[in-house]
């Protein structure tokens, strides 16, 4: 058949016919292996995924960021006045039961279904849960006792450290229908890393109802402020915005009569993370250079359940 | 072999039989056809399992099984410089014209075109496959790639496709690389000697069942088709971690009458699984080449295929039915080949094959790649750094360094063992004078089957 029509085209014109883009049919005539085609690479898309950025939405987006720093930042707070003896276990008792109300409260605010049996469900599990917690406490208190206190720091500030690395700012492990993320596993080792930290803070205080209010209080905070959080952003962004501000300001205040480096080191990070990040993400954009072509490997259009 | 413009070459992969598959058809055939043009031929590849040592094959093709364990996906621990010894030695003892290495995940071949580089050997890479840009892996293997293919004299791609993505990758300009597509041993791959009756449509598939051969968008389109088509029957071969969901398919929509699962498939039985259906379809993700369609095309199955890669390439248009990879268009792309199927004739398609592929052709266009790669000078290291440096900012400069330091290696090796002490091989001539086509063809499938 190729044959045939070479010498088609050679009949009607003197040239050799036109280079085609095929693998059959041997070497075309008039052509080396090594021809390359005006063709060459026309197939090739460049940028094609690439999202424009705006600043300021980069920037709104990163205060999630600096929300959860600050959070994290009360709860180290709330460590510290603890074993410094300021606060005492009564007041610790009644800040748990006061933020479980105050999450309770937000949830069934701005949660979509209401029913009885779901906050009845809610209930039956979190006493069990602080039921478990409070038999548990004697355990914690002296389960790592016999380390010394500087390796618990030193564990405890890494700990910290690797939980707000991985933790998963998207919020997405909180939506449990489409947890079949890759960030499901990172993000559970963030939790862990946390509730190890506050196991390891308990060892160090007085009393086992100090010890109960404790991890009680940091579980609390590391399990469901991400959830609270979601859902304040999922219902006004505005609320979410002022929420995120106010905590920011209450945390920096609380930070400068702590210690005046310790603040400067927060105000920093939080400039950081919402002003030169942003930029900077904004700027290293240019660079950015994506090759798509007949290459790549086909992605499914539906999704593969194992 | 003193004529003159006769090689001496030595093929390097870490893919050679006992495996089978592209690569390790491709090296065999393109050697054994090179030998039949009066070049001399040997093949490097680590050991498989106690199979170490020399061996030969049809026709006196010598292979040197390296005592070098492979230890993932068949591929050998990446050293560097730990295989420079031995692959000094054999390009000595066989004296050796040019290096010829296969496939871009093949640590030995990486590892031998960079020991033959510094040696002062002209060489040449040949790619089978295709790489995205976007994650980990890619971005590794095609710095690998990059650093290996910076000094190479030529480099053949086995389809259009597979040329662009290779300059793509690595930066080599488009003239030194070479576009040679794969072949099939039509004589291995003849139809079946009455036409097949067609009451019954039966649709083959062939391959490994993984996520990257599109097992997946099987799953989706078998029990679609069966729905529309209610005389058409499909049988699988192949096995892999995908079987147990057609399997599960399977069940769901009591297909078992219907959906035949062979489980692996030796290649020598491939054909006489092919010569019992009338249609091949190839749902694979991404592809560079895909000879299983060439070995259906040859016996005369009409080609259902998703358009990958360098699929499109492949066959003319009036052989094949191409699809998006989406189960709907599949679905469709299927009925018109069960349309289309009348006109099929495929003894007829068997010949048409015979013209459109030959190793012989193959090995006659490598030659002229041989050819070029010899008439490149000769540059000493100097020369050749900056063409390394080139490569990026760290990366340049690291490769560098690490080909000084094989040329010191080298050197050390030569005080060490001059040239002189190692001894060359006779040369034996194996190839009995009656030895025909058809015979090594049937030794060639022999071999395939240990």
């Amino acid at each position: 058949m190729i044959q045939m029509e070479s010498r088609m085209h050679r009949n009607t014109y003197p040239t050799f016919p036109k280079w085609r883009k095929v693998a059959y049919g041997g070497m075309q005539p008039g052509f080396d292996d090594n021809h390359t085609d005006e063709s060459f690479l026309e197939d090739m898309i460049m940028n094609a995924n690439v999202v424009k950025r705006d600043l300021v939405k980069v920037m709104l987006d990163s205060v999630s960021i600096s929300q959860y720093l600050c959070i994290v930042a009360l709860v180290v707070l709330v460590w510290t006045y603890t074993l410094r003896d300021i606060f005492t276990e009564r007041s610790l008792v009644l800040l748990n039961i006061v933020l479980l109300g105050a999450g309770f409260f937000v949830v069934l605010l701005t949660a979509e279904i209401l029913s009885f049996g779901l906050l009845l469900n809610y209930f039956l599990k979190i006493s069990f849960f602080i039921t478990g917690l409070y038999v548990l406490s004697p355990v914690y208190q002296t389960l790592t006792r016999s380390i010394s206190s500087d390796s618990i720091w030193a564990l405890t500030a890494s700990l910290i450290i690797l939980h707000l690395f991985l933790h998963d700012y998207s919020g997405s492990t909180v939506k449990a229908s489409r947890a079949l993320e890759n960030s499901i596993f990172t993000s559970n080792i963030s939790l862990n890393a946390s509730i190890v930290a506050s196991l390891l803070i308990a060892s160090r205080l007085p009393s086992r109802l100090h010890v109960f209010a404790i991890v009680l209080f940091s579980l609390q905070v590391f399990l469901f402020a991400p959830f609270v959080s979601y859902c304040i952003k999922n219902s006004s962004f505005r609320l979410h915005l002022c929420f995120s501000l106010g905590l920011m300001g209450v945390t920096l205040f609380f930070v400068y009569r702590l210690h005046l480096l310790l603040f400067i080191f927060l105000l920093s990070i939080l400039v950081f993370v919402n002003l030169v990040c942003p930029y900077w993400l904004i700027r290293i954009q240019e660079y950015k250079f994506e090759i798509n072509g007949p290459w790549d490997e086909a992605k499914l259009c539906f999704d593969v359940m194992e | 072999m003193s004529q003159q413009g006769k090689h001496r070459i030595l093929m390097v992969s870490d893919f050679f039989y006992p495996n089978f598959g592209g690569v390790e058809n491709h090296i065999y055939y393109l050697s054994q056809c090179l030998m039949k043009l009066g070049h001399k031929v040997v093949v490097m590849t680590h050991a498989y399992k106690n199979r170490s040592g020399v061996r030969y094959m049809t026709g006196g093709l010598k292979v040197y099984y390296v005592p070098w364990k492979p230890f993932l996906m068949q591929n050998t621990l990446p050293t560097f410089y730990g295989t420079l010894p031995i692959v000094r030695t054999i390009l000595i003892r066989e004296r050796i014209s040019i290096v010829h290495g296969h496939q871009a995940f093949s640590t030995l071949c990486h590892e031998a075109l960079m020991h033959a580089r510094t040696m002062g050997y002209k060489v040449v890479f040949t790619d089978h496959s295709l790489y995205g840009f976007a994650d980990v892996g890619s971005i590794h293997m095609n710095k690998v790639l990059q650093f290996t293919l910076a000094d190479v004299s030529q480099a053949i791609c086995v389809s259009h496709t597979s040329k662009e993505n290779t300059v793509l990758r690595s930066g080599l300009p488009p003239e030194r690389v070479f576009v040679i597509p794969n072949a099939v041993d039509t004589a291995m791959f003849k139809p079946a000697p009455e036409r097949l009756s067609s009451h019954e449509i039966v649709i083959v598939v062939i391959s490994r069942l993984v996520y990257r051969k599109g097992a997946d968008l099987l799953v989706e389109v078998i029990p679609e088709v069966c729905r529309l088509h209610p005389n058409v029957r499909f049988i699988i071969g192949g096995d892999g971690p995908k079987r147990v969901r057609l399997e599960e398919m399977r069940e769901k929509h009591s297909l078992q009458d219907r959906v035949d699962m062979l489980g692996a498939v030796p290649h020598a039985k491939v054909q006489s699984i092919l010569i019992t259906g009338h249609i091949f379809l190839n749902s694979s993700l991404t592809e560079a080449f895909c000879i299983a369609i060439l070995e259906a095309a040859s016996c005369g199955l009409l080609t259902v295929s998703t358009r990958v890669g360098g699929v499109p390439e492949v066959l003319p248009d009036d052989m094949i039915v191409l699809a998006e990879p989406d189960p709907s268009d599949m679905v469709l792309a299927i009925t018109k080949a069960i349309h289309l199927l009348p006109q099929i004739d495929p003894q007829a398609m068997h010949d048409r094959m015979k013209k459109l592929y030959s190793w012989h052709d193959v090995a006659k266009r490598t030659e002229i790649v041989y050819d070029r790669a010899l008439n490149c000078p000769n540059q000493n290291l100097v020369e050749r750094l900056p063409r390394y440096l080139s490569c990026g900012a760290w990366a340049g400069k690291l490769f560098c360094v690490v080909m000084i330091i094989d040329f010191l290696f080298w050197r050390l090796l030569q005080l060490w063992q001059p040239d002189r002490d190692v001894e060359v091989v006779p040369h034996i001539n194996l190839t009995s004078p009656q030895s025909g086509e058809e015979m090594w063809d049937s030794c060639a499938a022999d071999e395939r089957c240990r």
